[in-house]
């Protein structure tokens, strides 16, 4: 089945899934996978910090990384995921054009997810993060493969 | 500006004009001592217009605690301003709602952008706490009107246009350069041929370029940054992707900081979803 994961929103899937998400600007895309226990978990967070807006935090964890992420990580262990079999991947994070620090909301994205990555021992197998382009993400949770879109460009990530 | 025997100069002459209920109620706005049987009688003319309107009245956006049940009530609870700005939406919806070829926008996305766009000027106004013109909101939702007459043009040059992105040129910079004209300008003329304000006019032609707009106007500032924002945060980002230049003169003029984004950016989705919900109920 087809799960649509919207801008703020985290899905899981199990064999047979396909999780998209279309779009990440500056915002984060994490796609984590088990290839053993067959289940992934794809995080579309908009931004890095959620002391910025506690309550909308409480409401809706996954619309920052610093939430979001643990999140993922602890809905995927209930599914019966293993840390240390997990494969982790990240997209987006990109910025406008120009040094303009205010609008780095993408790279504060990415430096948070690092951070926490760090902390907990997670490297990340792949990234395409950065630049100006916008992305979109097919995760099939059945082979664990994660295709990325952007303009009329495909990948394999 | 643009020959009207160019074919996109063509396209703007073709371009559907606004109805006439929501010119008639604009050009009401300035005068003073409007009467609300003037706007009722004005909305009578179009049964679809006052039901939509009331629709939108009532849209946990506003956050009215009664039931708006009549254009009375909305012009007393809203101001006659707030009820222009939704007729203008309610008859603007179905224009922008479409597919938009060039950039790549599915139908709805141009229009859901717009949306965005507009309550997160609003919501930096609020934040920044500015003396803006209750105009930004329309500034706000009809500022890329000029992607639906470009956007056909964008797609016949497509490759033109991503050799001059690989020059590290903006979007709008390499519309201009290939096409004559980008949908910033484009807009503009649309909508000074409909006879909207010239600050909402100014304010549509410089959004991705304030610093050459010849007078400085906080509803503009503010458009580009909530602009800017919507499509780092995804809403109506498309085949051009970031690349825009977001104005450090402006960053500085607004004293806008990364909080004073990243909290408008937490609650536009909210704030956006609740008005799109009440025009496409």
């Amino acid at each position: 089945m087809n799960h649509i994961v919207n801008v703020g929103d985290l899905k899981l899937g199990g064999n047979g899934d396909l999780l998209v998400t279309h779009a990440l600007g500056s915002c984060l895309g994490l796609m984590v996978y088990d290839p053993v226990a067959k289940v992934g978990a794809l995080l579309h967070a908009m931004l890095p910090l959620s002391s910025i807006n506690p309550q909308k935090a409480q409401a809706n964890p996954a619309m920052f990384v610093d939430t979001g992420v643990p999140l993922l990580f602890h809905s995927l262990y209930e599914r019966g995921a293993v840390k240390g079999r997990l494969v982790s991947k990240a997209a987006g994070c990109g910025n406008p054009m120009g040094k303009n620090e205010t609008f780095k909301i993408g790279e504060r994205n990415y430096t948070v997810l690092k951070k926490l990555l760090w902390k907990n021992n997670v490297l990340l197998e792949a990234e395409d993060v950065g630049g100006t382009n916008s992305r979109t993400i097919h995760f099939n949770v059945t082979s664990g493969e994660v295709t990325l879109s952007t303009g009329g460009d495909k990948r394999l990530l | 500006m643009m020959l009207k025997e160019h074919p996109i100069g063509a396209q703007v002459e073709k371009f559907p004009s606004m109805p006439g209920a929501a010119v008639k109620l604009l050009a009401l706005v300035d005068e003073p001592g409007v009467s609300v049987p003037q706007i009722e009688s004005i909305l009578r003319q179009d049964p679809g217009l006052t039901a939509n309107l009331l629709r939108l009245a009532n849209s946990a956006y506003f956050g009215i605690p009664s039931k708006v049940g009549s254009v009375r009530q909305a012009v007393i609870l809203l101001g006659l301003k707030r009820v222009v700005q939704m007729v203008i939406a309610t008859c603007t919806s179905a224009i922008m709602d479409r597919t938009v070829p060039g950039y790549d926008l599915p139908a709805g996305e141009l229009w859901r952008h717009s949306l965005a766009v507009s309550v997160a000027a609003e919501g930096l106004v609020r934040e920044l706490k500015l003396d803006a013109a209750a105009e930004i909101f329309t500034a706000a939702l009809l500022h890329d009107i000029g992607k639906i007459v470009l956007g056909q043009f964008v797609q016949d040059d497509y490759a033109k246009i991503a050799l001059a992105l690989e020059q590290g040129l903006a979007f709008e910079t390499a519309e201009s350069i290939v096409l004559g004209i980008n949908h910033a300008e484009i807009g503009a003329q649309v909508l000074s041929k409909w006879s909207l304000p010239e600050g909402i006019v100014h304010a549509v032609r410089w959004h991705h370029e304030p610093e050459k707009a010849e007078r400085t106007d906080p509803m503009l500032d503010v458009v580009h940054v909530a602009n800017m924002l919507c499509l780092m945060i995804g809403i109506g980002v498309g085949r051009d992707g970031l690349n825009y230049l977001p104005s450090p003169v402006v960053t500085k003029r607004l004293g806008l900081t990364t909080s004073h984004l990243e909290k408008v950016a937490s609650q536009t989705l909210q704030w956006a979803s609740e008005l799109s919900q009440a025009l496409a109920a």
